[in-house]
């Protein structure tokens, strides 16, 4: 864990991710998607809790992801930077990065690691599409 | 004097179940659910099911299985 994004994602602003559009981020949820044979749902969302994309219904995504992390933030004395719950059913990650969070759901045994090191490369490029306004278009 | 034959089979049958049911403990161990919040500075934390922030994780995973799970049903 480097690179300054030390406080507050969701609720705490978009520090250096800019304005991220739909657009990036619905092909970095594919590119997610492809990388990630495991997975079963995805979704980004902004330093709002807005969903940028989904891979399915963005109102009920925004809903739960707000649950979950609001649960993750009480849990502790400081905001979480990743989230990770196994159950029977299935996995869900969740991982700040530069106020932008990214969610995923997958199955059984995914490796956490690599899922974690996917999730963050994606969110990575895309704050860096955030801050090029050429690109984020 | 050499074994019975008999007897190496009883051994080798009773040394497979010994590996199985160890498999079977490991995977048992593995597959329990846990819930896991990680800060920074690479800090971590586990919430036992039977915690109160641990339950409210579970539940709210859950819906968001379910959601992913309700997807991945209609899309194929």
């Amino acid at each position: 864990m480097a690179d300054g994004e030390a406080n507050g994602m969701i609720s705490g602003g978009a520090e250096g991710g800019g304005t991220v559009s739909a657009q990036a981020a619905e092909g970095a949820l594919a590119y997610l998607t492809e990388m990630s044979p495991d997975l079963r749902g995805a979704a980004i969302l902004d330093s709002a809790g807005a969903v940028l994309a989904a891979t399915s219904e963005p109102s009920r995504w925004r809903e739960d992801a707000a649950a979950l992390l609001d649960v993750s933030d009480r849990a502790g004395e400081e905001p979480v930077r990743q989230v990770h719950v196994a159950t029977e059913q299935g996995e869900v990650f969740a991982l700040r990065h530069a106020g932008l969070t990214a969610l995923v759901v997958s199955d059984r045994f995914a490796l956490a690691s690599l899922m974690f090191f996917d999730m963050r490369s994606v969110l990575r490029e895309l704050a860096k599409k955030g801050d090029d306004p050429g690109d984020a278009a | 004097m050499p074994p019975k034959p008999h007897r190496i089979l009883l051994d080798r049958v009773s040394a497979y179940a010994d590996e199985a049911a160890a498999y079977v403990r490991r995977r048992r161990v593995s597959r329990r659910p846990f819930a896991r919040l990680y800060y920074s500075e690479g800090r971590a934390s586990d919430h036992a099911a039977d915690s109160v922030a641990g339950g409210e994780l579970f539940v709210a995973a859950g819906r968001l299985i379910e959601v992913a799970g309700r997807a991945g049903r209609e899309s194929r």
